[in-house]
């Protein structure tokens, strides 16, 4: 379990008129600092801190006193972090390990190219996560419009790989059941991995189908045009193509099914 | 000759079979040989791996295992099927947990996977393998004055750092000029076409691709060559729609890479889907093409 700390921080004099704004900037860029609040008084500012371990409350104390501006530091409170269940199941599901190292610095969402489209860009999902919201992380639809561009992977200057991230949520929101009302991809995923299980290989025009009829059959006719190109093309077969051994691969799923760890 | 286990993906069995029949066409030419993995299934791609970890892990080692013995390194042409079978394989190298349940599942099918194959993906295969001195040894037909937009697209440089740029790569473009033709600046050439999510997020993806379109379509493109399936569709079965919705008029033919080589190899042009394409080629690639007669 965490263990939450409450920081005191006295500026130096010659810092404290106009050093205030970057001081508090420069505290906030720290992963462990949940708050920065100004405070009159004795001390300028007063910090909330949330580490792994309590041996860890010192380090992050010293790495804030070795700053120049910093002109003494004084611990008021250690107590136990109230627990955060969904941080902890988040890391634990694979590719959701590292949303401890992110410093939110934002650079992900800058990069998303869906970040228009998202109920909250992939920085402030991190944020939600740490902040034990469960819910309102898993109903998004964030991750449900994610394309796996990786931009965001190769960008973030942490390597907390926020694509692995939103497939990691995908799979608890299916897991938990817990879903976006208006968002499809879902519907679209299912359809997907069911003509893989029947078949061994995606049937593209059956997945359309069922995707269709289960989510909106009207939206259908939009799409009968380039239906129809295609398929005078030949690039749209009308049947699927099963694989010979498709009876051995249903024999791999059925055996991971039984030994579950689908997250 | 080279050889290679051949991993075409489903793709290539349906909206993409221009890519299939041109990857065939030009490997003799190249001096490689792809031998197609015996009976091979969906990698699964994202949204199996978005859906249950271990199936999507255990479904993508099924063809990694039936590689294995092969001995063979392991091409395919899909960037989607290259990013997650790659994924699949670090996957299971960084999870043992997951690792020594895929094992467990694959024994019940008599299958079992080391851990040794590599996944390539075709376009480094022959940029790397063949080369570009060779390439442009073998050019019959110089694409000369075509100027053609590189479409890397997301998933042939990105996640893992490979052998590009991962965000400002210039092998295609390298790729096109060694074919006599002229890369035009490409601003958007990494960027997302919305990939899968064309079937549920249709406005999304749309307004993807009509950045894409503008971006090669301003810098002067005739067409845009690209290294993916996924890619070729949204671009080219698409670009319709795109049309009518933001109100422009692009005619931008979409080639996969193996058809340009395949042209400027002078491969016989039935053999490379040339006609496959919703946005025909033919204007585009006509002065190349008559310039070809007199050879044959
Ligand atoms: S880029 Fe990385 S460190 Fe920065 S906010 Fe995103 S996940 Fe966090
Ligand atoms: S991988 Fe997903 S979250 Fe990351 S930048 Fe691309 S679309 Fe956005």
């Amino acid at each position: 379990m965490g263990t939450k700390a409450y920081l005191m921080v006295k500026m130096e004099m010659s810092y404290a008129r106009d050093g205030h704004t970057d001081g508090m900037k420069e505290l906030k860029a720290m992963p462990e600092i949940e708050t920065v609040e100004p405070v009159s008084g004795d001390y300028d500012f007063v910090i909330a801190a949330t580490v792994d371990a309590p041996v860890r409350v010192a380090s992050v104390a010293s790495e804030i006193r070795a700053k120049e501006w910093v002109k003494n530091l004084d611990v008021l409170k250690v107590e136990p972090a109230a627990p955060n269940p969904f941080l902890d199941e988040v890391c634990s599901t694979p590719g959701g390990e590292c949303v401890r190292w992110c410093v939110q610095c934002g650079m992900c969402s800058a990069s998303c190219p869906n970040v228009g489209k998202m109920d909250y860009s992939p920085r402030k999902i991190i944020a939600l996560i740490r902040a034990g919201r469960r819910y309102d992380v898993l109903t998004s639809n964030s991750m449900w419009v994610c394309a796996s561009c990786y931009l965001c992977t190769v960008r973030c200057p942490k390597d907390v790989k926020p694509t692995e991230l939103m497939h990691a949520l995908e799979r608890l929101s299916f897991h938990h059941g817990l879903r976006h009302g208006a968002t499809s991809t879902p519907a679209m995923y299912n359809a997907f991995v069911n003509s893989i299980n029947n078949n061994g290989r995606v049937h593209e025009l059956g997945v359309m189908s069922k995707f269709y009829l289960k989510t909106n059959p009207l939206a259908v006719l939009k799409m009968i045009p380039i239906g129809l190109k295609l398929l005078s093309r030949g690039r749209m077969p009308l049947k699927p193509r099963k694989i010979r051994g498709i009876n051995q691969l249903k024999t791999i799923i059925e055996k991971a099914n039984v030994l579950g760890g689908a997250q | 000759m080279r050889y290679y286990s051949y991993f075409p993906g489903c793709s290539l069995e349906a909206t993409a079979v221009a890519y299939g029949l041109s990857t065939q066409a030009i490997t003799g030419a190249l001096d490689m040989e792809l031998i197609e993995l015996e009976d091979w299934n969906c990698c699964g791609s994202t949204p199996y791996g978005s859906t249950n970890e271990l199936e999507s892990l255990c479904i993508a080692a099924r063809n990694l295992a039936l590689a294995e013995k092969t001995g063979l390194d392991l091409v395919t042409p899909c960037s989607s099927c290259y990013t997650t079978l790659n994924r699949a394989n670090s996957q299971l190298r960084e999870y043992p947990d997951l690792k020594g349940k895929v094992d467990e599942c694959l024994a019940t099918a008599g299958l079992e996977y080391k851990g040794t194959v590599k996944i390539r993906h075709l376009f480094e295969v022959i940029f790397n393998d063949t080369g570009l001195k060779t390439i442009e040894s073998k050019v019959m037909n110089p694409l000369t004055g075509l100027r053609v937009a590189p479409y890397y697209g997301c998933q042939l440089v990105r996640p893992e750092p490979s052998f590009d740029n991962q965000q400002n790569p210039q092998s295609l473009d390298r790729l096109i000029a060694s074919l006599g033709a002229e890369p035009v600046p490409f601003p958007l050439k990494d960027r997302c076409c919305g990939g899968s999510l064309i079937i549920p997020e249709l406005d999304l993806a749309l307004g993807l691709i009509h950045q894409l379109l503008e971006s090669a379509g301003s810098n002067g493109a005739q067409c845009i060559v690209t290294v993916c399936p996924l890619c070729q569709t949204n671009l080219d079965a698409y670009q319709g729609m795109v049309n009518s919705k933001f109100g422009t008029s692009y005619n931008l033919p979409i080639l996969f890479f193996t058809q340009l080589l395949g042209v400027a190899l002078g491969i016989e042009l039935q053999g490379l889907g040339l006609d496959k394409g919703v946005i025909s080629a033919e204007k585009v690639l006509a002065p190349s093409v008559t310039m070809a007669e007199p050879a044959t």
